[in-house]
């Protein structure tokens, strides 16, 4: 009897990736990861499930465990210590793992960029998520000091494909 | 049970009060500062946001025959300091926030300028625009300097002085 080998780093084809997108189009569940933050975007974020903006007229929930979130907001810029928890976290996500990097810390490292105590950005621990064997299927930035709540609704909009992304690379000549 | 009961009224005579915000308008007021934008047309490329720009969000490059003013949101905080430092005006605050966007490189603006190289030793070291102002303000006495690097210029100013001598 032959077992097939589950391969944890097989990476989803664009097609798999649209298609399970499709099964997630009916509601959306949240997991809240600060990895250092300032509690800025935080706040934003508990902005974005109060009524005066209820996400859940979407179907975006906030759920207590990675293991029954689709999505993980990730505020901060990584420090060292939240490093090995957030790669625990991250790999209880069930596939697909989306990501939506939220505020300017957790995509370019913001004024943390080059401490000796933070990663500085989600991007640059993507080599190291890769070598573990933890696939991100997608992921969203969303900049902003702190991200507004109207933009955070906005970047799960371009997660889950509902509208065009508006900014575009520009390199114009002086 | 009465408490609750209460709430009944109340939440009647309030009403809804859920924005639809992709539906209408977002709540952004004349003072919010979003992402900045430069004016290709004014810029000079001196780098005087690069040096006041908290994050380094702003940045100078040399690339190739360019020099390159590029912007990056993902780092940028939106305190429009480099609005205030810039001596053309040509960076604007703009009130854009919906900046979300599934590739990091998607996130970046460059300003392209031409750039000069020493005639002496060949360094590429300032925009041709920077110095063409410069020189528009001084005048004759920067004609043969202009096109020197700081330390190019600094031998020749020398050997002058002892020529003289």
């Amino acid at each position: 009897m032959q077992v097939q080998q589950i391969q944890p780093d097989e990476s989803l084809g664009r097609g798999a990736l649209e298609k399970a997108l499709q099964r997630l189009r009916k509601s959306v569940w949240v997991f809240h990861l600060n990895t250092g933050s300032c509690n800025g975007c935080d706040i934003e974020i508990l902005d974005v499930l109060t009524p005066w903006f209820d996400v859940e007229r979407f179907g975006i929930k906030l759920v207590a465990s990675p293991r029954h979130a689709d999505v993980i907001l990730l505020t901060g810029p990584i420090t060292i210590k939240t490093l090995p928890r957030l790669i625990k976290a991250l790999r209880g996500v069930p596939r697909p793992r989306l990501v939506l990097a939220i505020g300017s810390c957790a995509v370019g490292g913001n004024i943390w960029f080059e401490s000796y105590s933070t990663i500085g950005g989600f991007p640059r621990i993507m080599d190291t998520l890769h070598e573990l064997g933890i696939t991100i299927d997608k992921i969203v930035f969303i900049p902003g000091c702190p991200a507004r709540p109207e933009a955070i609704i906005y970047g799960v909009a371009v997660l889950l494909g509902l509208v065009e992304q508006k900014s575009q690379y520009k390199r114009v000549k002086a | 049970m009465v408490k609750f009961v209460r709430v009944i009224p109340l939440a009647t005579k309030v009403g809804t009060v859920t924005i639809k915000y992709p539906f209408e308008k977002p709540l952004v007021t004349e003072s919010f500062r979003g992402a900045i934008e430069v004016d290709p047309s004014k810029c000079t490329g001196c780098g005087a946001c690069t040096r006041i720009c908290p994050p380094k969000a702003l940045s100078l490059i040399v690339e190739g025959g360019s020099l390159i003013l590029r912007y990056f949101v993902g780092k940028c905080i939106f305190c429009g300091m480099c609005a205030d430092t810039c001596p053309e005006k040509a960076i604007k605050v703009t009130r854009e926030f919906e900046l979300a966007s599934e590739h990091i490189y998607d996130l970046y603006t460059d300003v392209e300028h031409e750039i000069i190289t020493c005639k002496r030793c060949g360094t590429k070291f300032v925009s041709k625009k920077l110095v063409d102002k410069v020189r528009s303000k001084v005048g004759e006495p920067l004609d043969e300097l202009a096109y020197l690097c700081p330390t190019c210029r600094r031998i020749e100013m020398l050997s002058k002085t002892l020529i003289f001598r």
